[in-house]
């Protein structure tokens, strides 16, 4: 499913972020991903949704090496991994509902194709009530969980969250860990970049240790 | 929820396309008054060529020795001879030295030896042979000459190329702002839309697909401007032919023949001036998608 090989990375000509990171994902796996603050997660991240390019060593996903792919061919795989972004990166000017619907309205579906599916996934984040809301006037857990369904709407393969319950209160941290349970139970492959050590507790997975731009598994 | 409109993936409120909706409306303004000095001067040119045509001129100087009135009538009786020729008359000498006061002034011309001027109207179907005709008017007077007027058509014809040439290039130049300022519009679009664009690429959109979404904001607001130019450029031709200024009586009259001219197609001027959003609109989408495809390919 996803394998870094010996993957570094750098801005520019300024130092390394990343220095010879490698690990394997199999199909249907959860990961959890840690470090302390400036350890390169979100660099990682940003590497393995393909908006950034490695430096050095290669980056396979779904059995293709993407690590040099074509600018044209990286929309059929960004189909296939969902993101949830630390800053949730909603459309403000768009509501719950359209920007839940995103990743489908991309793919050429129209709104009687997905407005069930739409309607049912902000029913079972909690949203259904703000489904015409904008982000501007939602809470920060509220975000979190719509940044949530538009990563999953698409039923991708790979989801990659950063930091996913850093702004939500523990009550609602648990239920989040436990929505990406439920969705790695349904087959998708899960990496959670987290500083928080109590989700360890809650899901059994192996840990990614990040620091200083190195990989160490726990 | 099926049955309601998904709202744009790009925000309607972009405050560069206000900006290019206003300036492309001037632009718009602008060629239509271009098409329209452009349909003014062909015609004019046209009129005055066809009346040009229509006549031709046979001068019969004083000659030593000769009787001129003798040689007026000879000419006179040769023209109405000759096949072509659908009429001739001498306008007098009191008309012809009229034609000189304004070089000469009114002062000491009957001192002069005035040509007489003859005026000859020609069948334009079927005009004469004016070569032998010229040798014809010799035979009988030696100080007869004929002026086909043959080079005014060409001064004119000249003019009519330059005005027509320089009608062409204020076109070509409105265009030329035209795109250079739906380029920089394009830019704005893209850039006040980066967080937009980067989430859109991100969640597996293709550049033709955010392409077409940007695409969608130039068209409204190509039309729009353009249709706001050429309201405004009727409404310019409207007041310009009914004002009845004093000081603009020839840019009046040009203004009302402009779209009624006996005999021309009353469509013309209507068809030229709303082909002018049409193409402004054409030009801003071709352009904007040209520059955010060249653009988003150099994003991540």
């Amino acid at each position: 499913m996803l394998e870094l090989q010996n993957v570094g990375f750098r801005y520019g000509r300024g130092q390394d972020i990343l220095r010879e990171v490698s690990f394997r994902l199999q199909r249907g796996a959860f990961s959890f991903l840690t470090g302390p603050s400036g350890a390169g997660k979100t660099t990682l991240l940003r590497l393995l949704f393909l908006a950034l390019r490695p430096t050095s060593g290669r980056i396979h996903l779904f059995g293709e090496d993407v690590t040099r792919l074509p600018r044209t061919a990286l929309p059929p795989v960004r189909r296939r991994v969902g993101v949830v972004f630390q800053e949730f990166r909603l459309l403000d000017h768009l509501t719950t509902f359209d920007n839940v619907a995103l990743p489908l309205r991309v793919q050429g579906q129209g709104p009687a194709d997905y407005s069930r599916d739409v309607m049912d996934l902000l029913d079972w984040v909690g949203l259904k009530k703000q489904a015409h809301a904008y982000p501007p006037v939602l809470s920060g857990g509220e975000k979190q969980r719509a940044a949530i369904a538009r990563a999953v709407i698409a039923k991708p393969e790979l989801l990659l969250a950063d930091e996913p319950t850093g702004n939500v209160d523990p009550v609602l941290a648990r239920r989040l860990i436990h929505l990406f349970a439920e969705l790695n139970r349904l087959g998708t492959t899960v990496l959670l970049a987290t500083h928080d050590q109590g989700l360890f507790k809650q899901v059994r997975a192996p840990v990614l240790h990040l620091q200083d731009g190195t990989l160490r598994t726990l | 929820m099926a049955d309601r409109k998904p709202g744009p993936v790009i925000p309607r409120e972009a405050a560069s396309l206000r900006t290019m909706t206003a300036t492309m409306a001037v632009m718009c303004y602008l060629a239509c008054l271009a098409i329209g000095a452009l349909i003014l001067i062909n015609r004019a040119v046209d009129n005055w060529a066809r009346g040009l045509s229509q006549e031709v001129t046979v001068q019969v100087r004083e000659i030593e020795a000769r009787d001129i009135d003798a040689d007026v009538s000879a000419v006179i009786s040769l023209l109405k001879e000759t096949p072509g020729v659908t009429g001739a008359e001498d306008i007098g000498r009191e008309a012809a030295e009229k034609l000189l006061e304004p070089w000469l002034g009114s002062e000491g011309l009957d001192a002069l030896p005035v040509p007489r001027i003859i005026r000859v109207a020609v069948d334009q179907a079927r005009p004469p042979d004016f070569e032998s005709l010229a040798a014809d008017l010799k035979q009988v007077s030696p100080g007869a000459s004929l002026d086909t007027h043959r080079r005014w058509e060409d001064e004119l014809t000249r003019m009519a190329g330059t005005l027509t040439a320089l009608s062409v290039l204020i076109l070509l130049l409105i265009s030329g702002s035209a795109v250079a300022m739906v380029i920089f519009a394009t830019r704005a679009v893209l850039d006040a839309n980066r967080q937009t664009v980067d989430v859109l690429h991100l969640v597996g959109a293709e550049d033709a697909y955010i392409a077409r979404a940007i695409n969608r904001r130039f068209l409204a607001t190509g039309l729009w401007s353009g249709g706001l130019g050429v309201l405004l450029a009727l409404l310019t031709f409207f007041i310009l032919g009914n004002a009845g200024l004093p000081q603009a009586d020839g840019l009046a009259s040009a203004s009302r023949s402009l779209f009624y001219v006996p005999g021309a197609s009353v469509w013309l001027v209507p068809l030229a001036l709303l082909s002018v959003p049409v193409v402004g609109t054409m030009l801003a989408l071709v352009t904007s998608r040209i520059t955010l495809l060249r653009m988003l390919r150099t994003l991540p």
